[in-house]
């Protein structure tokens, strides 16, 4: 059960984390 | 597949099943349907099918291609409200796997209208279908999650309802990427583009119709016990759907619902060319995106902040910070515009953005608080009808007024400030349908004298 919960858990914060990088990247050029 | 195992019998949780596995799959559906808010990076490779490098006569226009988004969001709207009764019917799991099927369907239908060059097959696929998809899949998780999460109902649909302001974030940079890797000298990639993100997100979404289950009847976090002194509005008692209607507090939420969209949607499609405009000179292009995707990410991570502050705050401060926050923000705006500080704009669109995706993702659990769990999903479905008015009202404010400002001889940098204030009007009109929300009489409650409809 523990396997199972971390393995969903990566399968969704693994993309939004790429997202999120993504998306700061293109953010900080505001400020630059 | 089975019908039976998409059925709500199959999907009953076994004893001793963690609760925190159905978020993942509540994610994986929004992260997925999310992608909505990033159609606009297929806009201007749409109007460039014929020619790949330039639109040509024949291509299709800017405006036509722009339907395409509002048809899905109307689409939204109109499906959760006309499918919330059976999605709370059938359960998760099937719900969640017709809204993948919608939705991957979709993609592949607009891959087949481009490739024929018939824009009535994009309106079809991403449009109809899509937008049948975006509605049904939105609202799937949301009262299982209720029902999992008694104890903290504004952090459980804050989770799920983040993942949709987080699904832009993916899809922006994956469809470039794809298109980049797809495009040749005989297409522009989008076609390709379309066909893989139609079958990528299919295959995630079935992430979430694999792991989503429905706790027991009887179940109860272990150790919570139901406190006895309430808080004010929030009720032990159940309105059915059809009944929740006819109340004053549906409509009072509604009003809610719409005004707090409307007063970041809007700003929301115009903000490149908003701020861009406002700190003339301050701001090039470039760093302009940045700003939309700033405002994205607290667009998401108000959702989940907002919605578990409201586990403690109540849902009704919660609005009522949203409300008197946003209007002072929003009339301080022409100030910061004029003072030119890029900090001070930024921070002030920032909260307020943040405020839009905690309205969206604070409103299940109000009408959780309201009208009872037993028909919450199907509920929340019709009132997501004042996201589609707001999804017109909003954009049509902020451009229309600005455009008319314009044309009057007024600067651009200034051509928002009347705009700001009339979003402070609408947060006026919010506050107080917040203000007058009252616990719904006991002649709507439902009483169980036959078995509990759609439970």
């Amino acid at each position: 059960m523990r396997a199972r919960l971390i393995l969903l858990w990566l399968a969704v914060l693994i993309p939004l984390g790429w997202g999120v990088m993504k998306t700061l990247q293109n953010a900080l050029k505001l400020f630059n | 597949m089975s019908s039976s195992f998409l059925d709500r019998e199959s999907t009953i949780a076994p004893p001793g099943y963690n609760r925190f596995l159905f978020p993942p799959a509540a994610l994986a559906v929004h992260l997925c349907i999310g992608q909505a808010y990033a159609f606009s990076t297929f806009n201007l490779p749409l109007t460039k099918l014929l020619h790949i490098t330039q639109s040509a006569p024949s291509d299709w226009k800017l405006t036509d291609v722009g339907w395409t988004f509002s048809i899905a969001i109307v689409l939204l709207g109109l499906s959760a409200a006309v499918f919330g009764s059976w999605v709370e019917r059938v359960g998760p799991r099937k719900s969640m796997f017709a809204s993948a099927l919608c939705f991957g369907s979709g993609f592949i239908v607009s891959a087949v209208g481009i490739h024929f060059h018939q824009i009535w097959l994009l309106y079809l696929g991403y449009g109809v279908l899509g937008g049948c998809g975006l509605g049904i899949g939105y609202i799937s998780p949301v009262s299982t999650l209720i029902k999992w999460f008694p104890d903290r109902p504004g952090m459980a649909t804050g989770m799920a309802i983040m993942g949709f302001g987080g699904g832009a974030l993916i899809a922006a940079p994956l469809s470039i990427l794809l298109m980049e890797h797809f495009k040749s000298p005989k297409s522009n990639g989008v076609l390709e583009t379309f066909v893989t993100m139609g079958v990528i997100y299919f295959m995630f979404m079935m992430i979430g119709v694999l792991a989503a289950r429905v706790p027991a009847a009887d179940w109860k976090p272990a150790g919570w016990i139901e406190s006895e002194h309430r808080k004010p509005l929030v009720t032990n008692a159940n309105v059915t759907v059809d009944m929740a209607w006819r109340t004053p507090q549906f409509w009072l939420l509604w009003g809610v619902l719409c005004m707090n969209v409307t007063a970041g949607i809007g700003v929301l499609g115009q903000a490149s060319p908003m701020i861009q405009e406002i700190l003339t000179g301050r701001v090039t292009p470039s760093a302009a995106a940045g700003f939309v995707g700033l405002l994205s990410l607290f667009n998401m991570g108000g959702r989940i902040v907002w919605a578990t502050a409201s586990d403690y705050l109540g849902r009704r401060y919660t609005y009522m910070v949203f409300f008197l926050l946003g209007i002072a923000l929003y009339s301080l705006v022409p100030w910061f515009g004029h003072l030119g500080s890029v900090p001070l704009f930024v921070a002030a669109f920032a909260v307020i953005l943040s405020m839009y995706g905690g309205g969206f993702a604070t409103i299940p659990a109000y009408l959780r608080d309201v009208f009872g769990t037993m028909n919450v999903g199907a509920i929340h479905g019709r009132l997501l009808t004042a996201w589609s008015v707001a999804g017109v009202l909003g954009p049509v404010l902020v451009n229309y007024i600005r455009q008319f400002q314009i044309d009057h001889g007024v600067p651009k940098a200034q051509a928002y400030s009347i705009t700001m204030y009339i979003m402070c009007a609408l947060l006026l009109v919010g506050f107080l349908c917040n203000f007058f929300m009252r616990p719904v009489n006991e002649k709507y409650h439902y009483r169980a004298l036959s078995p509990a409809p759609a439970t």
